[in-house]
């Protein structure tokens, strides 16, 4: 029995590793990137993702290799924890022709079918229904596989993410809708944008969808409801919402930490309730020495930098390409 | 072989039959659709178990849903009935389908047919029937055609449906009654080529859509009094101004027939197209809607649209010859035609 519940604590711990991994991955990325943005290498506007880091990661696992996800403006995290390649996102943001999307995308569209990371687009709301479009291809075709959608409470304001929820709940779509909440719409706070008793349990139950409010900065609480959530779509073809309270630590689009327009999410709250700290603390409690985890963003770090590097090396498109890819053939 | 005259609409709904026997990837989606959108898919619904679908009057979202499934590999053609409606889905046609595959640097096709009825119809007024082909023409990542008769109207919908990039097309509601010998067998109208409908060497005449089928019977009423070169515009995005030139080099004289306000109208591009690199006989054309909305009444829309007889008149003052005097029925200018095509 003892041999048995070590082993199992050890396995909980690798996985638990495993997603402190991928999140920490998530994290440096985006540090990485700060620099050369403040210093005007990055000509392609940014939306970081530090502070959301859960929720990429803790839906990404409660997927299988041949799920999709799909992403918006701030898509860095949700590509990378779908085992997306960060040379070829640092190309791309660096306007490279060997980038994600030779360069002619920038930060904002992230692909990378290789990991059925199927796009994203910044026009908010409209990820919904080309999510629950992959869907449909998903069932037409019964491949038994489902779409992820993130987009944010800003995006969940417009009126095709609604439309959207009827139309995946009528077509019985295996979609998953997951709101990444961090309580602004650029600096717009949530309570200046909502009706007194706006309710959106009550409105995605409303449409006969799932609903589940998740702690997004916790990486276990994203994970277990994403799983439930996910085998309830397989099995009942039903689609679900997700809604996943967050801390966006840095302004809008730029990396600075502007505090002015924040209200409850102080940056002392922020530091308090961050994902990658937190899962860290719980990976040192369990017993895994702090230096592994050191050594870990260390090695992350130095691996980047070099992804950087080569970067910075790789090739402009030639004007030509100014021309090609608007048809394709 | 003997002829088969089909209407318009018949001839979309076969088109759309065809397809959807011939690739699994395609269906159908929008709303109405199955009880029949205008006499263009009534039957297939049965026909096509689970591929001719009825949507929620959401059109964003079901616009989203056929683009986000084309990107996926489907073939989806979907259906508004009013280009104002459509208008709502905007984002995802004129922001998601028409960049997708430039903004992820090729290789992202998206194999989708948008049909959209647009234009002229009695008694429906500022909202209900304008044509917007302008919009349409401005949006890069797009091909976007304009039907003029039933024969391209099914081979323009072939060719649609199996072109992998966003395709709309313009469908002008005024022809939906029109008649034509159309093959059973299916054939693809090319998607960006201008056609020259009637060989001539006096005047060359560009037209499109309803403007098309008035300018043919424009030159049943100048008869002999004048050679003209006919053009059916067919594609406005991308416009094949090569064809145009070609004819105007030839005949020195332009005129342009638009079913649609002149201001940012396809005959101020035809003329600009055309000016750029050519010198005319005459000063260019552009016989066009007024720039105001269009309104209900038909006392009222009598001068909105222009008639067979406006076309022939200009076309025969653009030569120094004298006009007709014709007469215009009720009928024949305020209901929509259901003349046989040749």
């Amino acid at each position: 029995m003892a041999v048995a519940s070590t082993k199992k604590k050890s396995a909980q711990e690798n996985v638990l590793l495993k997603a402190y991994t991928h999140m920490l991955k998530l994290r440096v990325a985006q540090q990485e990137l700060v620099k050369f943005y403040l210093d005007k290498k990055i000509f392609s506007m940014v939306h970081f993702y530090i502070g959301q880091e859960a929720v990429a990661v803790g839906v990404t696992d409660a997927l299988t290799p041949n799920d999709k996800t799909m992403g918006n403006h701030r898509s860095h995290g949700h590509y990378l924890a779908k085992g997306g390649n960060f040379r070829a996102l640092i190309c791309e943001l660096l306007g490279r022709s060997n980038g994600l999307a030779k360069g002619k995308g920038g930060s904002m569209h992230m692909i990378d079918k290789s990991v059925n990371f199927a796009g994203s687009t910044p026009l908010l709301g409209s990820v919904a229904p080309l999510a629950a479009g992959s869907a449909f291809e998903q069932k037409y075709n019964k491949r038994g596989t489902v779409t992820a959608a993130f987009y944010g409470d800003g995006a969940s304001e417009e009126g095709v993410v609604y439309e959207t929820y009827n139309l995946a709940g009528l077509y019985k779509l295996p979609v998953l809708f997951v709101i990444e909440n961090n309580g602004l719409s650029i600096n717009s706070r949530i309570k200046d944008r909502r009706a007194p008793g706006y309710d959106l349990k009550k409105i995605v139950e409303g449409y006969g969808l799932t609903y589940e409010r998740a702690n997004g900065n916790d990486y276990h609480d994203v994970h277990d409801k994403a799983r439930a959530l996910v085998e309830g779509i397989r099995a009942n073809h039903k689609p679900a919402v997700l809604e996943c309270m967050v801390y966006r630590h840095m302004a809008h689009s730029t990396p600075l930490t502007e505090e002015k327009y924040r209200n409850d999410d102080t940056l002392e709250k922020r530091q308090q309730h961050d994902p990658v700290k937190n899962l860290a603390g719980e990976l040192i409690a369990s017993g895994v020495p702090e230096k592994k985890l050191v050594a870990l963003e260390e090695e992350l770090r130095a691996s980047m930098q070099s992804d950087i590097a080569f970067a910075l090396k790789s090739p402009y498109p030639k004007k030509k390409e100014l021309y090609t890819d608007m048809y394709s053939n | 072989m003997a002829e088969r005259i089909l209407k318009f609409s018949d001839a979309i709904k076969e088109a759309t039959d065809q397809m959807l026997a011939e690739d699994k990837r395609v269906y159908v989606l929008g709303l109405g659709v199955p009880q029949g959108a205008g006499g263009t898919t009534n039957g297939l619904h049965e026909k096509y178990p689970g591929r001719v679908l009825d949507t929620p009057t959401s059109e964003a979202s079901l616009t989203g849903l056929a683009v986000g499934s084309a990107i996926a590999g489907l073939r989806p053609i979907v259906h508004h009935d009013r280009v104002e409606f459509s208008l709502l889905a905007a984002d995802q046609m004129f922001t998601q389908a028409a960049k997708w595959n430039y903004m992820f640097g090729g290789g992202n096709p998206v194999p989708i047919t948008i049909r959209i009825v647009v234009g002229r119809q009695w008694g429906n007024g500022p909202q209900h029937s304008q044509a917007l082909y302008s919009m349409f023409g401005a949006v890069r990542g797009l091909k976007v055609v304009i039907p003029s008769t039933p024969y391209m109207a099914k081979g323009l919908l072939i060719a649609a449906a199996r072109e992998p990039n966003p395709v709309i097309i313009l469908e002008p509601r005024w022809l939906y009654g029109t008649k034509q010998d159309v093959p059973t067998e299916m054939y693809e109208v090319p998607l960006s080529k201008a056609k020259v409908v009637r060989k001539g060497k006096d005047i060359t005449v560009v037209a499109y859509g309803d403007g098309l089928v008035s300018s043919l019977e424009a030159l049943d009423i100048i008869g002999s009094k004048a050679s003209v070169e006919l053009i059916d515009v067919v594609s406005i995005n991308p416009l094949d101004i090569a064809t145009i030139r070609k004819s105007v080099a030839k005949t020195g004289r332009l005129l342009c027939v638009d079913t649609t306000s002149e201001a940012f109208g396809i005959g101020s591009e035809v003329i600009a197209g055309v000016m750029k690199t050519q010198t005319l006989k005459v000063k260019p054309v552009s016989l066009a809607c007024p720039n105001v909305p269009c309104p209900t009444s038909t006392s009222l829309t009598e001068f909105w649209y222009p008639t067979k007889v406006d076309i022939a008149n200009k076309v025969l003052s653009m030569l120094k010859k004298g006009g007709v005097k014709q007469k215009l029925s009720f009928e024949e200018l305020h209901l929509a035609p259901s003349l046989t095509l040749k």
